[in-house]
């Protein structure tokens, strides 16, 4: 089971279907993309926020600002997830600030300021759920073998013999696989920067 | 200029080897194949980090309810356009049917007002009533085959929330604990009337207040301020209410609660910059004959609206 791309069991319907719902204002979309996203905006709020209440609230309004605000999503600019992580991305920056101005407060009310955040930088936490997302959603073999790569550090040829696939089918895996996880961060990870659209002709 | 192979980029960024002169030379000339190169590196290094990511805990289940009363409280107040209205009912409006409370059987309250219309009348001196049932038979039905049969209602914009709640959620038995969670906040809520609110905020424990405590805040267009709170702890005196200005740290009070759970209504001054007096905090206070803010905060939220 994953958390981040999917809630579990059931079959689902293709992501695309459940973004144009959401943005139909089909009313069963919200509980669904909740469902399948809501761990990852909580995960996003706790593990940029101190506060383990901030970062339910900040969640909370992450839905509730979405579903109000669901005409400005459009799914040709990315995907529902990576639309919901921005919205909440932006609040938790808000509520970092917020909580700067209160610790403001804090010194002439107390003299205990709070520590205001956790320290992981939230453009990052986004990032990694979208690549998490996107791997999720990778066919089997890629996903088997970028895992692989990534978690046990093995290499091409150590896949190769773990997994018995040969050598050029695992380099065509990865090299598939890399490039859908970087176009998905392309599209919707949230860290500023440059983006290349790709290098042509090495392909 | 021949790039580099994208093959042997994806070998680079993830660390399996190094550059060998030759590759070198290119990466330090070509833009395109470096700027690949880096961008690959940092996809590898975002997927290194996405272990751990595929097992999420689930959000408690009163998030999930926080999330329908918010947009109850929004589906009460149909279009913020009509705040103009000044006919506000004064009587407390019930939230709930009893029967929802008791989490038997949802019925309607009002059915002509929830069948055909998709766009509850908005600013009409007959307010309906924020029921949470409205499970219609179809809507059973569409619950109990996940997935299919969504194209049985058009969808409405200004649809009220609660009543595809019941539909939605009935699916599992753990949404059927959210279920029981909103009828309880909305339950909660019942004190309050229904008005358009100006600004709000969520209040969250401060300081060394235990982590349960929290509460809303909501600033209402008659002047009053509506501030819902729960699992305050004890104190030997009183809580406060006070509304402070981040900016110059000046505050006044706005009044006392009566409990360490529940709602009060509180007259804001009329001329209060709410702009300005942005932050609601509530403190412990003591029978000290000292007016000031005792510096013992015990939640704490910024206004926004």
């Amino acid at each position: 089971m994953t958390a981040v791309g999917t809630a579990g069991h059931e079959p689902e319907p293709p992501p695309d279907e459940l973004a144009a719902r959401f943005r139909a204002g089909d009313e069963t979309a919200l509980r669904e993309a909740y469902d399948r996203f809501g761990r990852a905006v909580l995960h996003l709020a706790t593990s940029t926020l101190a506060n383990r209440s901030d970062a339910e609230d900040v969640t909370q309004a992450t839905f509730v600002a979405a579903w109000l605000g669901r005409e400005t999503f459009d799914p040709a600019k990315g995907s529902l997830i990576g639309w919901l992580l921005g919205i909440g991305r932006r609040k938790v920056i808000d509520r970092l600030r917020a909580s700067a101005r209160e610790a403001r407060v804090v010194e002439t009310v107390r003299q205990l300021p709070e520590p205001v955040g956790t320290g992981a930088d939230p453009d990052t936490v986004v990032d990694r759920l979208v690549v998490a997302d996107e791997l999720a959603r990778l066919p089997d073999d890629q996903r088997r073998m970028l895992e692989l790569a990534f978690y046990d550090d093995l290499t091409h040829q150590q896949i190769a013999t773990v997994t018995g696939v040969p050598l050029g089918t695992v380099k065509s895996h990865i090299r598939r696989g890399m490039a859908s996880l970087k176009r998905r961060w392309e599209v919707d990870g949230a860290a500023p920067g440059p983006r290349p659209a790709g290098i042509s002709g090495a392909r | 200029m021949q790039h580099l192979d994208h093959d042997r980029l994806v070998f680079l960024a993830l660390g399996e080897s190094e550059a060998d002169h030759g590759e070198t030379d290119h990466l330090g000339g070509c833009v395109t194949c470096r700027r690949e190169l880096d961008s690959l590196r940092h996809v590898a290094g975002l997927g290194a980090g996405t272990q751990g990511l595929h097992d999420l805990p689930d959000p408690p289940a009163h998030l999930w309810a926080g999330i329908m009363a918010e947009l109850d409280a929004v589906a009460q107040v149909p279009s913020l356009a009509e705040a103009h209205r000044q006919d506000l009912d004064p009587a407390p409006t019930q939230a709930l049917p009893a029967a929802a409370r008791n989490g038997v059987e949802p019925t309607y309250r009002q059915p002509s007002a929830v069948t055909g219309d998709p766009h509850p009348s908005a600013g009409t001196g007959d307010r309906k009533p924020a029921t949470v049932s409205g499970d219609r038979p179809e809507s059973r039905r569409r619950s109990s085959s996940p997935g299919g049969g969504r194209a049985a209602r058009p969808a409405g914009r200004s649809r009220r929330w609660p009543r595809w709640a019941t539909t939605v959620v009935s699916a599992t038995a753990a949404a059927a604990i959210a279920v029981f969670g909103t009828v309880l906040v909305l339950g909660d809520r019942g004190a309050a009337p229904q008005q358009d609110v100006l600004a709000s905020a969520p209040l969250a424990a401060y300081g060394s207040t235990p982590k349960d405590a929290r509460g809303d805040a909501r600033v209402f267009a008659d002047g009053r301020l509506h501030l819902h709170v729960a699992n305050l702890p004890d104190v030997t005196g009183y809580y406060e209410v006070w509304l402070i200005n981040p900016t110059t740290m000046e505050m006044f009070s706005v009044g006392v609660l009566r409990g360490s759970s529940g709602d009060a209504l509180l007259p804001l001054p009329p001329n209060v910059d709410l702009q300005a007096y942005s932050v609601v905090d509530v403190s412990a206070e003591q029978y000290d004959n000292k007016p000031a803010h005792s510096g013992d905060s015990l939640l704490r939220g910024t206004l926004t609206g």
